[in-house]
């Protein structure tokens, strides 16, 4: 609902009153809206208000040739694009039957981790910011912005590289690349002391963050939580162990967990994924040299390319958590159908909603950013 | 491994009516049902197999069939395996059941395909406008709401010409470049401005921080 419709609702002769926070506002990177009828200061009922980024996405594919989309793909996530490209392709390529090179997935494990880097330092900014610490907020960013010239290097795009294609990747690593994510690997360790002092064990973050929006496991599995959200309340499940796609499978790395559920071990949860993928961006500088081939293999012209009939659901851990997209074909030369289904659309909407109730309002902002909630995958 | 029940999906669905079921590849099977039959299914494959966590429903639009289809992807988290349940339903009644009793998130996928679609979820918690508050025409991801005629009827094409760009061209200056000649220039201009802050960047080496 547009704000200027938003008529404040009487509630009569009670203590209780409705307010609307949004569609700006720091609990979330992005806009969106969230209606809360309070008393005193504990919420009674908040209520999800999207659709502020909706772009209509879903219908904009079906318009568009199966190479154009990429181009539109990416954009549904702003703070973690790149697995967006990834999973499209991963579609298209399971409806034709090909599979991209083994130096191409080799290839794209690295830019999914180097940008589930720069999402969770985004995110950490974020959420310490929640809480009215803002120096975390300026080394996420300043950090996220060194992920970000590694992807202008090699992809040509700061935030949306477009890099993938059915098939394989647009280019070949720049000379010397390697050397570089190697780099800021060792930079990023170096900050961990930094990030820890700062913000991980520091005491005004952390009793402010324990004990807020609380999950249990069972609650989290009936709401359809995913990713680092459900990790955080004990289950180690990733996509990328569970239902393996690209070469993860060959390569070596832990699943972080947390037993308490909230907001404090979703960030912890956070911080060992980040060291998890840098763990993994080694393994992957390491082998990579040695892997040759192409990077592509042949497509026809995309310009007037008919994806045989067929459909594909094909999901990816983002770093939001279970990101799927269900493709259709009817055998044109655009996809006949293709439904996005953003983690955040559970996390923003039911899983807020249910953690709200009974909440105060200070900690409202606190708890919608730590499920890092991306509006976007809600809206499309 | 669900301990009290070994049966595999095909013996727990094997006696659902005109069923079919596919084993696309590792980790993912296909099963296509009658519309009547699906709530079964999904009761069977939840109690009796421990496919607890619906992933999405996807809706389809087939238009030339006359028919919505409905795909419900529903993965468990023991066996690590998906099943996509496929049913089509009537499109002129476009109604079905909901299945928010046995899998809470249908709650968001029902109100979302309602709102896209138009297919009325009986049983739905709530079944009312989300994304598109101040939408009130066809629901739009029906293959028969053309978006493009929208925009046309809805909106003034006009031609972008302001006065400071009048003033610039009768000057001599203006947007030179030719469209057909527009993606050769991007081109270009991309080289130029990469060279440059390449020089820029030569003595700052990434890994020595943000200080330096």
């Amino acid at each position: 609902m547009r704000p200027e419709n938003y008529q404040a609702v009487q509630l009569g002769e009670s203590n209780e009153y409705e307010i609307f926070i949004g569609p700006n506002h720091p609990g979330i990177e992005g806009n969106y809206a969230f209606r809360l009828q309070l008393d005193g200061d504990i919420v009674i009922k908040g209520t999800a208000d999207a659709g502020y980024l909706h772009r209509g996405f879903e219908k904009l594919m079906e318009g568009r040739l199966w190479i154009q989309n990429l181009a539109i793909v990416p954009r549904i996530c702003v703070p973690d694009p790149a697995p967006m490209e990834v999973v499209y392709s991963m579609a298209v390529e399971e409806i034709m039957g090909i599979q991209a090179p083994t130096r191409a997935q080799w290839i794209r494990v690295m830019q999914l981790e180097l940008s589930r880097v720069a999402a969770h330092l985004f995110t950490f900014g974020g959420h310490a910011a929640t809480v009215g610490m803002y120096t975390p907020m300026f080394w996420g960013v300043a950090d996220r912005d060194l992920v970000l010239d590694l992807f202008e290097d090699f992809t040509g795009g700061r935030v949306y590289s477009i890099y993938n294609i059915p098939g394989g990747v647009r280019r070949e690593l720049p000379d010397g690349f390697l050397q570089k994510v190697s780099n800021l690997l060792d930079y990023l360790e170096s900050r961990q002391d930094d990030y820890d002092n700062l913000l991980f064990g520091n005491k005004i973050f952390v009793n402010r963050a324990k004990g807020v929006g609380t999950l249990s496991k069972k609650e989290a599995l009936e709401l359809g939580v995913t990713g680092p959200n459900l990790r955080a309340c004990g289950l180690p499940f990733d996509i990328r162990k569970n239902d393996p796609y690209l070469v993860y499978e060959q390569l070596d790395f832990d699943i972080p967990t947390q037993a308490a559920g909230n907001a404090m071990a979703r960030i912890l949860v956070r911080r060992d994924e980040l060291f998890q993928s840098i763990r993994i961006l080694r393994q992957v500088i390491e082998k990579l040299p040695s892997i040759k081939g192409p990077i592509r293999t042949t497509i026809p012209n995309p310009l007037s390319w008919n994806v045989q009939a067929g459909e594909a659901y094909t999901r990816v851990e983002s770093s939001k958590g279970e990101l799927a997209y269900y493709v259709v074909s009817n055998g044109s030369d655009k996809p006949y159908r293709v439904h996005v289904r953003g983690p955040s659309s559970m996390h923003a909407v039911q899983t807020l909603e249910y953690l709200a109730k009974g909440a105060r309002l200070e900690d409202i902002a606190q708890t919608m950013f730590s499920l890092d909630a991306c509006p976007p995958e809600v809206d499309r | 491994m669900n301990a009290m029940n070994n049966k595999s999906i095909d013996e727990i669905l094997a006696k659902v009516n005109g069923i079919k079921i596919t084993h696309k590849r590792a980790r993912r099977i296909r099963v296509d049902v009658a519309a009547d039959s699906l709530t079964t299914v999904l009761e069977l494959i939840k109690g009796q197999a421990s496919y607890v966590h619906l992933s999405a429903i996807s809706c389809v639009d087939w238009i030339d069939d006359n028919q919505f289809e409905l795909v419900y992807h529903v993965w468990s988290y023991e066996e690590n395996c998906l099943i996509s349940a496929h049913t089509r339903i009537d499109r002129e009644e476009a109604k079905f059941v909901s299945v928010y009793d046995l899998y809470k998130p249908a709650d968001f996928f029902e109100r979302d395909i309602f709102e896209m679609f138009g297919i009325f979820f009986i049983g739905s918690p709530r079944m009312e406008k989300f994304i598109l508050t101040e939408w009130y025409g066809m629901p739009p991801m029906r293959k028969d709401f053309d978006s493009e005629a929208y925009v046309q009827e809805t909106f003034n094409w006009t031609e972008y010409n302001p006065d400071w760009l009048q003033e610039i061209t009768e000057q001599g200056g203006g947007i030179a470049i030719k469209p057909e000649e527009i993606r050769m220039a991007g081109q270009l201009h991309n080289m130029s401005t990469h060279r440059e802050r390449e020089k820029a960047k030569k003595d700052h080496v990434v890994g020595k921080g943000w200080k330096s």
